[in-house]
């Protein structure tokens, strides 16, 4: 599960087009600011019992660009709502949740999400998350890029 | 990862601090020097087929108790908790018919008997659904095991649950014998459970 994709990111393009039909022309400004290299190792997302709703997914992500992780999505069919989770623990040593909004990736660095840290949270999942399927988890990072992951459904970490 | 080191370390240092016991410098889990003593915390047994109205917090003879409070909506810490116990009891082979599991909810609005059970049955073949919709009875189990929850809605409408993500494992005489923080994943299980089963066997 090794997953290499270079991107072209052509951020702020379209608002760039957009400012630039001011006059009768209409232009597309296709600045090319950066190529960055995403690598995903180590996918995969936790069976998830029948009655739960809810699942996770884990992974390892590293750019060749200072970037940060913004958010990840499935496709509704697999489930309603998406988010990237951060565990935490309290002052009383209680662990917990939050969505957090950015997490920042050094170029080169590897961000790894896994159990008890950071996570691709899945919930309101259409159906169970059995072994011998996958579904595909879409990274969103700052800079504007994103990129699709395969990621197996497994009981335990691989 | 810094995080689930971190654990791991203080877990080791307590272990360093906390004295003595037999193969404690092999134990990785929390073993205390007075353990904590639950054996007077009692909940409701909603597990189908129980035969008592209430789980006594005790191992039965010769065998172990874990002892967790999480809930089923729980997508990290609870399955990954289950999960490495459950992978921990098949590489121990025979002596894991001598381990038992009672789960606590933490959220018994939403965490029916009849959603609990096929949850633990996922993991475990044995175990134990314990929910009581008294908040003032689960907090008077957390006290006993020094754990903690919370509950609390966000500004999106979103139920947000906070717990105490050890494992507790507990004796025959309600002693909690050892105390897993999360983080140390399968071969922690395993470790103290071996250990945990040898103990026993020697009396």
């Amino acid at each position: 599960m090794r997953k290499k994709i270079f991107l072209v990111a052509l951020v702020g393009a379209l608002s760039l087009g957009a400012s630039a039909c001011s006059s009768d022309t209409e232009s597309v400004d296709t600045t090319l600011l950066a190529e960055t290299t995403f690598t995903v190792d180590g996918a995969w997302a936790r069976t998830s019992p029948m009655e739960s709703t809810v699942g996770a997914a884990y992974m390892s992500i590293t750019a060749s660009a200072d970037d940060a992780l913004v958010g990840a999505s499935v496709d509704m069919s697999v489930a309603m709502m998406t988010q990237v989770h951060e565990t935490t623990t309290a002052a009383d040593g209680s662990m917990g949740m939050q969505e957090i909004a950015s997490i920042p990736m050094v170029a080169g660095t590897p961000l790894v999400l896994e159990p008890g840290g950071y996570h691709v949270m899945i919930m309101e999942l259409v159906a169970p998350l059995e072994v011998g399927t996958s579904l595909t988890v879409t990274l969103t990072f700052e800079s504007g890029a994103t990129t699709t992951v395969e990621v197996p459904v497994l009981n335990e970490a691989p | 990862m810094k995080n689930l080191r971190l654990i791991g370390v203080i877990a080791l240092l307590s272990l360093g601090m906390l004295g003595c016991g037999a193969d404690q410098t092999s134990m990785v889990g929390l073993v205390r020097d007075q353990p904590l003593n639950v054996s007077g915390i009692s909940l409701p047994d909603e597990t189908p087929g129980a035969t008592e109205p209430l789980f006594v917090m005790k191992a039965q003879p010769n065998e172990l108790l874990m002892v967790y409070f999480g809930y089923t909506m729980c997508p990290d810490l609870c399955p990954t908790t289950l999960a490495d116990f459950r992978s921990a009891l098949a590489r121990i082979n025979s002596a894991a018919s001598r381990v038992d599991l009672a789960f606590i909810t933490v959220d018994p609005e939403r965490d029916t008997a009849d959603r609990l059970a096929p949850y633990l049955a996922s993991f475990v073949d044995r175990y134990h659904v314990l929910r009581t919709t008294d908040f003032s009875q689960l907090q008077l189990a957390q006290d006993a095991f020094l754990a903690a929850s919370s509950i609390t809605t966000n500004e999106m409408g979103v139920i947000e649950v906070s717990h105490t993500a050890t494992a507790y494992f507990v004796d025959d005489n309600g002693l909690v014998v050892d105390e897993i923080p999360f983080g140390l994943g399968a071969d922690g299980f395993e470790n103290d459970l071996k250990i945990l089963i040898n103990q026993l066997d020697k009396g």
